[in-house]
């Protein structure tokens, strides 16, 4: 008979506390102040960049600095119509206060109209991206020259830095899916380096088009698919599919196939045309704490294998080169196989400091790059710390970059 | 605090010292008309069902058309405000599972501006206007600071636990006045949810939820929840603000306030993937 009271005796200052602290919290909503946000067309934001490099020769060239002015606009001009600017401005200076270079990237310009719920028409520069891949996508079939001002090696940076195509776009909803029906035709030749050029020939080298289909049969399969074509090339089909593994795992693949040049061919300008697939897949996983965690294998039939990648090794340097700038402009894997782990860890120990980064693995020549950042949040003020960092044999993907080390310091302001 | 069981509960409605009177003991049919009378009397006065109250409780949380409203959350760590956020939300119940389809979009901080979350269950979209992506996240992967993806959108408990009466209890509400309630236990149908047990306190004069108490599967508490500010919205009193106790640390508060309560018609089409990157609210 004793238990239950001697249960009550203990529990009784627990409950005490409990209510003490609920009753402390109820206070401080009272006391909460009356925040009022109301929604804008327009956001932008001001970044100043501080870096310093070290060069693997060891010859380390001078500091750099960044100055980026990004903006959007997303403006309704009346019902069923909309104009949507989107436009980064980076004016770099190495070394010297004189030694300054600008570049303006407009990533978008387009109207849209949309006449009813269930279908929209836009024309203009689209800045469209597919892809459910981390570290590498295959379907993002626009990507192709598509960075004009690389700011960062981070995914993240990379897909919001890039110039938008100038294309007539279409979509078609229904219930549950969708069908989206893109033309780019061409309108210039060569990509231009001219500061304040609409770089159109990066942009719409050629004549494009792409449909996406999607539909939702069920909360697992809800697969994408993609249907690219540009002129003088054989149809690519592509694939988006990810799924939710219990309530912290997703896991995802990406495909895209269809016969196409490798890039040694294409570099090397030797038609080897056959069919070949880019495969992106892996899993991302997230821990109670908010951190995430994703682990994917990349795949790109296209590009060198080991052989091949040993050929351009012990070839010509101008031919290695080549290649390796041909896969960057592309944003291609510079080599068959690569594995990556991606890590982002939002208010990590403590709140409003974020921490991310990645470790990327060639697993044709095993040489490893490095990307990591600490953040920190302000209200309107973001203040951060990068540190990239590249090894591996000389010419190997990634211990063959000039760049061996490199810390950057930034502070971003949003308006 | 007033507690009573489940077997006390039974024992509210007897004994009926009336029967007696209009059966006689020496009747042959008294035991049979007794107890048929008793079983009727029984369910007049019964508590109703939990599933029937936790179904009452979602419709004072959750209008029953398409509606939108502006949802601003407040963190606090040890009294001070460290963060908050303030989110626009279009939600409507699906037709055949009466589960909302929810869709988020970030208007402040000035960093977050325009980002997109659609939430179907636990088909969870995420949407950056800079890069353009949409891509699959998993419901752990919180976007906000304490606030569960799914603390923020309409949900319709009814649909994904199953209501069992715990009992009566008086207790303090968030604006610090005692309620008579139902005390109800949730057990989640699928394992794929937040939170796997739920306690939840229900008005019994007027349906309207209290607090509720959130589990882990381990068991352990992960938040408490005050439904307060009553307010008319949409035609109904609804709670205006929800404050979220850490179950852990109970210096972390958020406090949820919800305003701009309108009726909204967001196009069924519009609550897909490939929607996402066209979506603009009206």
């Amino acid at each position: 008979m004793k238990s239950p009271w001697l249960t009550l005796a203990l529990l009784a200052p627990l409950s005490a506390a409990v209510a003490q602290d609920d009753a402390a919290a109820l206070q401080l909503a009272d006391d909460a102040p009356n925040i009022v946000a109301t929604p804008r067309d327009w956001a932008a934001f001001v970044e100043l960049a501080l870096a310093d490099t070290q060069a693997r020769s060891g010859d380390d060239p001078p500091g750099d600095a960044r100055l980026s002015l990004d903006a959007r606009l997303d403006r309704a001009l009346a019902p069923g119509w909309r104009l949507v600017l989107a436009d980064r401005f980076d004016a770099r200076w190495i070394g010297d206060i004189d030694a300054q270079r600008s570049v303006n990237t407009l990533k978008e310009a387009y109207l849209g109209w949309q006449p009813g719920p269930d279908w929209a028409l836009d024309l203009g520069r689209i800045n469209t991206r597919y892809g459910a891949g981390t570290g590498f996508n295959p379907t993002d079939f626009f990507k192709v020259g598509a960075l004009r001002s690389v700011s960062s090696v981070d995914p993240g940076s990379l897909r919001e830095n890039r110039l938008g195509v100038v294309m007539t776009r279409g979509q078609w909803l229904w219930q549950g899916g969708s069908l989206t029906a893109m033309y780019a035709p061409k309108l210039d030749n060569a990509p231009s380096d001219d500061p304040f050029s609409l770089d159109l020939g990066a942009s719409n080298p050629r004549d494009r088009w792409l449909l996406v289909a999607g539909h939702a049969f069920t909360e697992v399969f809800n697969p994408q698919w993609l249907l690219y074509h540009e002129a003088g090339q054989s149809p690519q089909l592509g694939l988006n599919w990810s799924v939710l593994l219990g309530d912290a795992t997703v896991a995802y693949v990406e495909w895209a196939g269809g016969r196409t040049p490798s890039l040694a061919g294409r570099a090397a300008g030797v038609d080897d045309t056959a069919f070949r697939a880019a495969l992106a897949t892996g899993v991302t996983w997230t821990a109670p704490n908010k951190l995430s965690l994703t682990l994917e294998y990349q795949r790109d039939n296209a590009a060198a294998d080991a052989a091949q990648w040993k050929a351009l090794q012990n070839g010509p340097l101008d031919d290695y080169w080549r290649y390796r700038a041909l896969a960057g402009g592309r944003q291609a894997l510079t080599t068959r196989e690569s594995a990556m782990v991606y890590a982002r860890w939002p208010d990590a120990f403590v709140q409003r400091l974020d921490l991310s980064g990645f470790v990327r693995h060639d697993l044709i020549d095993q040489s490893n790059a490095a990307w990591l950042e600490t953040r920190w949040r302000g209200d309107a003020t973001d203040l951060a710390l990068q540190w990239q960092y590249s090894e591996g044999d000389a010419l190997s993907n990634h211990g063959g970059l000039p760049l061996r080390q490199r810390w950057q310091v930034l502070v971003a302001h949003y308006f | 605090m007033q507690q009573h069981t489940r077997s006390g509960l039974q024992g509210w409605f007897l004994p009926f010292p009336f029967l007696s009177s209009l059966f006689p003991a020496h009747s042959a049919r008294t035991p049979l008309l007794a107890g048929l009378l008793l079983c009727a009397a029984a369910s007049a006065f019964a508590a109703p069902d939990a599933q029937t109250i936790l179904a009452a409780s979602d419709a004072v949380r959750n209008p029953d058309k398409p509606f939108g409203l502006t949802t601003t959350l407040l963190e606090y760590r040890n009294g001070k405000q460290t963060d908050s956020t303030t989110l626009a939300i279009y939600s409507r119940a699906e037709a055949g599972s009466g589960q909302f389809r929810s869709l988020l979009r970030f208007v402040a901080p000035a960093r977050d501006a325009d980002k997109l979350m659609l939430k179907n269950g636990n088909d969870l979209w995420f949407y950056d206007p800079a890069s353009k992506g949409t891509v699959r996240i998993s419901p752990q992967q919180r976007l906000l600071g304490q606030a569960a993806n799914g603390d923020v959108v309409t949900v319709n408990l009814a649909g994904d636990y199953r209501a069992t009466l715990a009992g009566e209890e008086d207790v303090g509400d968030g604006d610090r006045q005692q309620r008579h309630t139902w005390k109800l236990d949730l057990k989640a149908r699928a394992l794929d949810v937040t939170y796997h047990r739920i306690e939840m306190w229900i008005d019994t004069s007027n349906n309207r939820p209290v607090k509720a108490q959130f589990y882990a599967e381990s068991g352990s508490l992960l938040k408490t929840a005050y439904f307060r500010r009553y307010q008319q919205q949409l035609g109904v009193q609804r709670p205006t603000e929800t404050v979220i106790i850490d179950g852990l640390d109970p210096n972390w508060v958020t406090v949820m306030r919800f305003t701009d309560y309108a009726w909204r018609e967001v196009p069924e089409t519009w609550l897909q993937r490939d929607y996402l990157p066209r979506f603009r609210p009206q």
